[in-house]
């Protein structure tokens, strides 16, 4: 329909007033006068009314245009930020999409649970595999240990070949006690997932599976931007960072040790057992460790640990380190104390 | 007279009434949020000028990039003010310059200068 068929009605009107006008129907001449102006200002009325939608209608066609010019660079923009995103952590990424996080140089102050995490003799490991070979492993492993890590809400902050460095506490942050337990849980379930890797990769012929040394350690560090305005890292740098990569280097295979703050932090749900103290350089004092030897809820659920905490009341029972029966005889003996 | 000048904005073009020198010109992009708040100071300035013109003339210059309906409803509304005062005996040419390449414009150029009958009407292009 075009506009012309829209404004028949209002043609046919103007049609007849004009033939009134040629037929000279009316009875005085003040009468025709009055007609022919009423007339010409219906005319005029109409005139405008369809200028003005044809102008709405090119105004909108023009939006429409403008808007899938927009939609279009949209999602070119959307592509290329997700192709930009995998160079990022997440939580980073989307700090400063959201606006949370300014892209300057700047960092401050905080305290964080680092993480670190280095494949055993990795070269060794990999010496024999074809390129190919070898990439398809890094990625398969790198892969699974960073769905694992962001599923705990770890900041990754980078890959250093094939080893692993993120930390908890920022930009995110539960509180310092509970982002160093998820870190902890995280490393458990890293080591966890790496068994039944191992179990994959040898079943598809790989010689040595890869094999994790884990340290963690928590501590103030300076996290921020850091770099220049054209190039920037978002990481952290400070004594801790230090400490936490060299805890990983003292943990025993497929081990996580880790330094005290973390321990004082994660003992009532971590079972550890404190390790000689380690020398580090730029640290005066030897440094106090603790291998992480599991979750005490997992040892609850095979049976291997007896644990009952409320107000004023805390027990547990290592079944692996105390037999049985002499259990039941200190428990007795304490029951009997209670009852006098 | 005082001459009425107002600067352009995102959506309100620029009005450089020179009324010393009879020449007025509105120019730019108009699509105010209130067209009515808008042009009132101007409609106001254009009557007192053609009050006082008598069987002088003048020239006004409209060069517009975009214009919503309402701004449209508008400068129809200034030009009525200018044919009524070329009706009443003064002497008007209103220039209408429009982008070669935009057909709105000058189509809507056209039409305004169809309704005028006691203006000079000059329809312009304005080189890219």
């Amino acid at each position: 329909m075009s506009h012309d068929d829209l404004f028949a009605g209002e043609k046919g009107v103007i049609a007849t007033g004009e033939q009134l006008v040629a037929d000279n129907s009316f009875s005085s001449p003040e009468d025709k006068q009055h007609y022919e102006e009423l007339l010409k200002s219906y005319e005029k009325l109409f005139r405008v009314t369809r200028r003005l939608m044809r102008l709405s209608d090119q105004n909108e066609q023009r939006l429409n245009a403008a808007a899938e010019v927009i939609a279009q660079k949209n999602k070119e923009l959307e592509a290329l930020s997700t192709k930009l995103s995998k160079y990022l952590s997440p939580q980073i990424y989307n700090s400063i999409f959201t606006g949370a996080q300014s892209v300057e140089i700047a960092s401050r102050r905080k305290k964080l649970t680092i993480f670190f995490s280095d494949v055993v003799s990795f070269t060794e490991t990999t010496d024999k595999l074809e390129s190919e070979e070898l990439t398809n492993l890094l990625n398969h492993y790198l892969t699974e240990m960073s769905r694992i890590a962001l599923e705990f809400g770890a900041t990754i902050d980078k890959y250093i070949g094939d080893a692993i460095m993120a930390f908890f506490g920022d930009p995110e942050s539960k509180g310092v006690k509970e982002d160093a337990i998820a870190c902890v849980r995280m490393a458990i379930a890293m080591l966890r997932r790496m068994r039944e890797l191992r179990s994959e990769w040898r079943e598809l012929g790989a010689e040595r599976p890869f094999q994790l040394r884990i340290g963690i350690n928590t501590g103030y560090c300076t996290v921020g931007n850091f770099g220049s305005a054209d190039r920037m890292d978002y990481t952290i740098i400070g004594n801790m960072v230090n400490l936490s990569a060299r805890l990983q280097s003292h943990a025993e295979v497929d081990g996580i040790l880790m330094g005290h703050e973390t321990y004082s932090l994660v003992k009532d749900v971590v079972a550890t057992d404190e390790q000689t103290p380690i020398k580090v350089k730029g640290f005066a004092e030897p440094i106090r460790c603790y291998k992480v030897l599991g979750l005490y809820d997992d040892f609850v659920r095979e049976g291997q640990l007896i644990r009952e905490e409320q107000e004023g009341f805390k027990f547990m029972l290592d079944l692996q380190k105390r037999d049985k029966q002499e259990a039941i005889t200190t428990l007795e003996a304490i029951l009997a104390r209670l009852r006098e | 007279m005082q001459n009425l000048a107002i600067p352009a904005t995102a959506r309100t073009p620029a009005i450089d009434f020179d009324f010393g020198n009879n020449r007025l010109k509105l120019s730019g992009e108009s699509y105010p949020e209130d067209v009515t708040e808008f042009y009132h100071p101007v409609f106001s300035a254009l009557d007192a000028y053609l009050a006082a013109l008598g069987p002088g003339s003048c020239r006004f210059d409209f060069e517009l990039i975009y214009i919503n309906s309402s701004s449209a409803k508008a400068v129809m509304m200034l030009m009525d003010k200018l044919d009524a005062a070329a009706a009443k005996g003064a002497t008007v040419d209103v220039y209408w310059f429009y982008d070669e390449k935009d057909d709105t414009m000058q189509e809507l150029g056209e039409e305004f200068g169809e309704d005028l009958e006691n203006i000079q009407f000059h329809l312009e292009k304005t080189p890219d």
